[in-house]
């Protein structure tokens, strides 16, 4: 067994792996933690990146697999990776589900019955208040959607993100309300709250933090590995760093071993006796 | 202006946070926090063959400076030459080394004479560097020493090709001995 497996095992170290497979989208919302938006520089990962740090992940002990962004699904051959990499671990991809139409939807029928979940976002029942934060007509695009990748035989969980207070009681029954009508379990629902890191800042949204409220999920981009997937962030189109844990992607346990390092305050270079560098 | 962000405390990554907890870690410390897992080898080794061992202070800061000259590495020089100072060096001694007056008339020391050129013949180009080392050191004072022009030749061309700034405190300081 791995350190890693071990730390894992033990609870020391989260279980899950986040790749971001690249930072553009079709959305540019209001909280986004990345500056997403299309024609900001994508940053993508490539395909046998993704497939090969999963596999590393494996080795090493991690149970799970994260795929966000940006917006996954732009790019075409995402549900043939997400075949793949859960090949290798069960996986769960964030996405604004607006692409789920005509011809972007057939692909995903491959998914139907592999350990994968598609998450989405859903921020209110009322149209209005949901397409405040994502866009115009995004609610609409998104209920559309949830119902067609249900129907195709795929896991979906909705996650709910919302500034402290703004979502009351009756709103929240009226959003179970429609997720269950919608197919998607209470168990497939969470709310979760602004955090302030990126476009959320300028926005004058969210919540602060300290690094140690983060569960230390490695998180692994174009730009390093991180030590949650609130790591990456982006503000006025530079990269934050303050999470940053390591450069090196490759292998995998370098940024796996340094994430462990400082999860359990060692001193440098005591892993190195453990393999995992 | 340097050729890369030199990250400041808020953008500090995790594993280059301890060296910002005194305060401003210098310019080498914030280029190198970009890679971090670079930094956290390197700051130790560089403290190591750089910093306080067998070999005295002295002897250290003539090799370091006296590398940084023939490297031409405005950085190292203008630096070293504060720690040369604090090391106990003279101005004319620091003159000398950095090649702005000549080495014999500073350094009485036959033993400091055949070091410097030793460290000419290391850092130097081609094969120069097959120079024998001084007789009087012993063979781990030859590696350490070795390694130290080594060491400085690497950060005189780090420091030079990221154009990294001199501190403002330590240009005062050089300003007032008339040794910017």
């Amino acid at each position: 067994m791995t350190s890693i497996a071990e730390a894992v095992a033990n609870g020391v170290l989260p279980g899950r792996v986040w790749l971001y497979s690249n930072y553009r989208c079709n959305l540019a919302c209001t909280y986004c933690l990345t500056e997403s938006a299309p024609g900001v520089p994508n940053r993508a990962l490539t395909v046998e990146d993704m497939v090969g740090i999963a596999t590393e992940a494996a080795q090493l002990g991690f149970t799970d697999l994260g795929v966000t962004g940006g917006e996954p699904f732009l790019a075409a051959t995402m549900p043939d990776t997400l075949a793949r990499l859960s090949d290798v671990l069960p996986v769960v991809v964030l996405t604004n589900a607006t692409l789920f139409v005509g011809p972007r939807l057939e692909p995903m029928r491959a998914l139907a019955g592999r350990p994968i979940a598609v998450q989405t976002s859903l921020d209110s029942p009322e149209p209005e208040a949901n397409d405040e934060y994502r866009g115009p007509d995004n609610f609409a695009k998104v209920v559309a959607a949830i119902p067609r990748l249900v129907e195709l035989g795929i896991r979906v969980r909705i996650a709910t993100t919302v500034e402290p207070g703004r979502l009351d009681e009756d709103a929240h029954a009226r959003l179970c309300s429609l997720h269950r009508s919608l197919g998607v379990p209470d168990e497939d629902h969470l709310v979760r709250p602004v955090i302030r890191r990126g476009r959320a800042t300028d926005s004058g949204m969210g919540q602060d933090f300290a690094p140690e409220q983060l569960p230390a999920e490695l998180t692994v981009t174009a730009d390093g590995a991180f030590w949650s997937p609130f790591g990456p962030t982006v503000r006025g189109g530079r990269l934050d760093t303050d999470l940053l844990i390591t450069r090196t992607t490759r292998p995998l346990a370098t940024a796996a071993g340094a994430l462990l390092r400082l999860v359990q305050g060692r001193p440098p270079g005591t892993d190195a006796t453990l393999a995992i560098r | 202006m340097a050729k890369v962000e030199l990250l400041d405390a808020d953008q500090a990554p995790l594993l280059a946070r301890p060296n910002y907890r005194g305060g401003d870690p210098g310019p080498l410390v914030a280029a190198l926090a970009q890679v971090p897992e670079l930094l956290e080898v390197a700051i130790p080794f560089l403290n190591m063959v750089l910093g306080p061992s067998s070999i005295p202070a002295r002897t250290k800061e003539l090799v370091i400076l006296r590398t940084s000259a023939r490297l031409g590495c405005r950085f190292c020089v203008q630096t070293h030459t504060v720690v040369a100072l604090d090391a106990g060096l003279s101005t004319d001694e620091v003159r000398a080394l950095r090649d702005e007056a000549p080495i014999d008339p500073a350094f009485a020391s036959p033993a400091e004479r055949d070091l410097l050129a030793w460290v000419d013949g290391v850092a130097g180009p081609g094969d120069a560097g097959r120079t024998d080392p001084p007789a009087a050191l012993a063979d781990h004072e030859v590696v350490e020493l070795t390694m130290l022009v080594g060491a400085t030749m690497m950060l005189n061309r780090f420091c030079t090709a990221l154009a990294l700034p001199t501190s403002v405190g330590h240009l005062k300081r050089l300003a007032a001995e008339g040794l910017v």
